[in-house]
């Protein structure tokens, strides 16, 4: 077997660290070449033309895969109200088209299913030993925990160093320093020495950044090359950014605190009952949520990503300007005619109107 | 008496008879916006952001036309009608976004229809929308019964006699222009329209697409021409289980049609419409097998009747081209 998977962000660490413990020999992981504009173009072109970004990247992704040689492939499925539940009915259909023989295993994302995760990993790994698996899961969490830790840094760094780019410079190398580690020791004391390295990074003692907050469809959130490192040149305009969203949280909670009657999104979801009652599919009612948490935590505005077409992130741009606590927000919908020059100058004149706000507060 | 306002948008074309007769079973009186026009169209493209797709922000201009005639409005937040086979969010956001987006609505009666939660859970909701009304369980209870037995008439009607939606409601309501009743009977090409009933049966959105087949001579057929189980088989074998509530009207019926060798399909969608960039492919696709000509019209608040009608005429003359060249 030859299993082939999707990129989002650095979920593909996951993967790769699964296989380090548990390749056997007999199955092999193909990790596509990082999402890139050939990715895109290949997503674009067999994909239905409205299909959303997400639909066109991951096809891009597993197309690059089966190019390859994957005959397995791995895709992330949702029962409920976005389209995520329709993505692997047609992109079977689009890669048989195309001659490949590969057979789909979908991972359902929009319940609690530690049982089946660990269900297909022990599939995957011809009946690995559950300790083994069990060993391995938490080493491939460990990982996953320690990038995202990482992430939280840089975000508070990259706004207040006094030479742009040594963050992410810091930074690049600890996602490969860690994606080498060995064992969860290994990857604990990286990250523990990266965190310092962030942290003796030379800061402008003036600066004073303003505060952003993140919101938005998760894909194109946690996906740096869907949402064109919009944290990277929001950390390059001096900003501050904050985002609940991760890949860690969700399996922190989704798999595990989700089961003991723990909701991460309780307070999110309560906050936005005002405006909107219910969930309306992927993640439209916590971005609603979001907006009015991080008002009344004082952040300067919200921008909130999407795909464009997304239908619950629509309900949610329609909600979000009417809630009484007011903070600017700043809407980008993705897709595939987006060019970044366009993104970074949308963003520039939203930071100036941030920071033009401020003042006239402090007055 | 109190009126309950009904937008003409969405799931009016499916559910319109039965809520009808469920309001009017409860003493109140159910009151219909117009058909859609330029005030509305601009009254609801005025108030949506713009990325919202056309029938929504239909539906919010229909609201803004019927905000001042009515005591409540009646907006159902549809999430599933079971099988965990689910709406578009926006059907599931419709209550809240009006609030946001049309603030001096009357208040609005905005019921969560979720049949995976059980019948329970919908007796419940359905008991509490009838306490606006009504004290008396019984009654409420009989206003449901005769509403489901509407509904069952109505989509019976359509399929029996193979008439659209339209032409059902226009019998019921009895109105002036009975030119739309005459029986369909031509043997020129017959054509599968296929969409949602909120694009292919409202003219302002469609440029009379309907009409403007039969006036070509065309012998149109709809998805709710055909009965409802025959749509669910077809979806099945074509997409298996479904993960839209309206996947039969779309999946089912092209693949309904396509076995029932029609000359051709045309489906028509609006822009942005996120499962139908899904599900028309699937069809698509399908129709490609069959060797069956296959028209996809997007729609959206820029295309030109003009437009429109060369695309129809082009498809036209190539299947009937087509047609004689086969046979």
């Amino acid at each position: 077997m030859r299993i082939g998977i999707p990129h989002c962000g650095n979920a593909y660490v996951i993967a790769e660290a699964l296989v380090q413990k548990l390749g056997n020999g007999k199955n092999e992981l193909i990790i596509p070449p990082p999402t890139s504009h050939r990715t895109l173009d290949l997503g674009v072109k067999y994909s239905p033309v409205e299909a959303c970004l997400p639909f066109k990247l991951t096809l891009g992704n597993l197309i690059e895969a089966c190019e390859l040689g994957a005959d397995t492939l791995i895709h992330a499925r949702g029962t409920g109200v976005c389209r995520l539940g329709y993505y692997v009915k047609e992109q079977e259909q689009i890669i048989r088209d195309l001659g490949y023989d590969a057979h789909f295993f979908t991972l359902d994302v929009s319940q609690n299913r530690v049982k089946s995760i660990m269900r297909l990993i022990k599939e995957l790994t011809n009946d690995a030993p559950w300790s083994k698996i069990i060993s391995a899961f938490s080493f491939a969490m460990g990982k996953l925990f320690a990038l995202d830790e990482m992430e939280k840094v840089i975000h508070k760094v990259r706004a207040v160093e006094l030479e742009k780019g040594r963050a992410n410079q810091v930074y690049r190398q600890a996602v490969k320093a860690i994606s080498e580690a060995q064992t969860i020791r290994e990857v604990r004391n990286t990250a523990k020495e990266y965190v310092k390295k962030l942290g003796q990074i030379p800061k402008d003692p003036k600066a004073d950044p303003v505060k952003v907050g993140i919101v938005g469809e998760v894909f194109v959130v946690l996906d740096p090359f869907a949402n064109m490192d919009i944290e990277m040149e929001l950390g390059k305009l001096g900003v501050e950014v904050e985002r609940t969203m991760s890949l860690s949280r969700w399996v922190k909670y989704r798999l595990f605190l989700n089961y003991l009657g723990i909701d991460e999104w309780e307070q999110v979801h309560k906050a936005a009952l005002p405006y909107l009652r219910r969930s309306v599919g992927g993640d439209g009612w916590e971005s609603v949520g979001e907006k009015v948490v991080y008002a009344r935590d004082g952040y300067d505005g919200v921008i909130h990503l999407a795909p464009f077409t997304c239908m619950p992130e629509i309900v949610a741009q329609n909600i979000m300007p009417s809630t009484e606590e007011d903070i600017p927000v700043l809407t980008i919908l993705y897709d595939e005619q987006m060019a970044k020059p366009g993104m970074i100058t949308r963003l520039e004149a939203f930071v100036d109107l941030l920071k033009f706000r401020r003042k006239r507060r402090r007055k | 008496m109190l009126k309950v306002g009904i937008p003409r948008a969405l799931s009016y074309y499916q559910y319109f008879p039965a809520w009808k007769v469920f309001f009017e079973a409860l003493g109140a009186e159910a009151v219909v916006s117009p058909l859609t026009n330029k005030a509305i169209f601009a009254a609801g493209n005025s108030r949506a952001v713009a990325e919202t797709c056309l029938p929504v922000k239909l539906f919010f201009g229909h609201v803004i036309s019927l905000a001042d005639k009515c005591d409540y409005m009646f907006i159902p937040a549809l999430r599933s009608l079971g099988r965990k086979a689910y709406y578009c969010s926006k059907f599931i956001g419709l209550p809240d976004m009006t609030r946001a987006l049309v603030p001096e609505c009357p208040p609005i009666l905005d019921p969560e229809i979720d049949l995976n939660k059980g019948r329970r859970g919908l007796y419940q909701t359905i008991y509490s929308l009838g306490s606006h009304f009504s004290s008396d369980k019984n009654k409420i209870k009989k206003a449901v019964e005769q509403a489901e037995k509407a509904h069952l008439a109505y989509r019976k009607e359509m399929s029996d006699r193979g008439i659209t939606p339209i032409q059902a409601l226009d019998e019921t309501h009895r109105s002036e222009d009975k030119s739309y009743l005459e029986p369909d009977v031509s043997r020129g090409l017959s054509i599968a329209v296929i969409g949602h009933q909120y694009v292919i049966y409202d003219d302002y959105v469609n440029h009379r697409l309907i009409s403007r087949l039969r006036d070509m001579g065309v012998r149109v057929f709809t998805p709710e021409m055909a009965e409802q189980q025959a749509l669910d088989v077809a979806m099945t074998k074509l997409g298996g289980a479904p993960h839209w509530s309206f996947e039969a009207d779309i999946v089912g019926a092209g693949e309904y049609y396509l076995e029932g060798k029609v000359d051709g399909i045309i489906s028509v969608a609006v822009f942005g419409c996120g499962p139908d960039s899904m599900m028309i492919d699937m069809v698509r696709h399908r129709a490609r097998g069959f060797r069956t000509p296959f028209l996809h019209l997007s729609l959206d608040e820029h295309t030109s009747e003009g437009g429109v009608l060369t695309r129809l005429e082009a498809f036209l003359d190539m299947v009937k081209r087509r047609r004689r060249v086969c046979a």
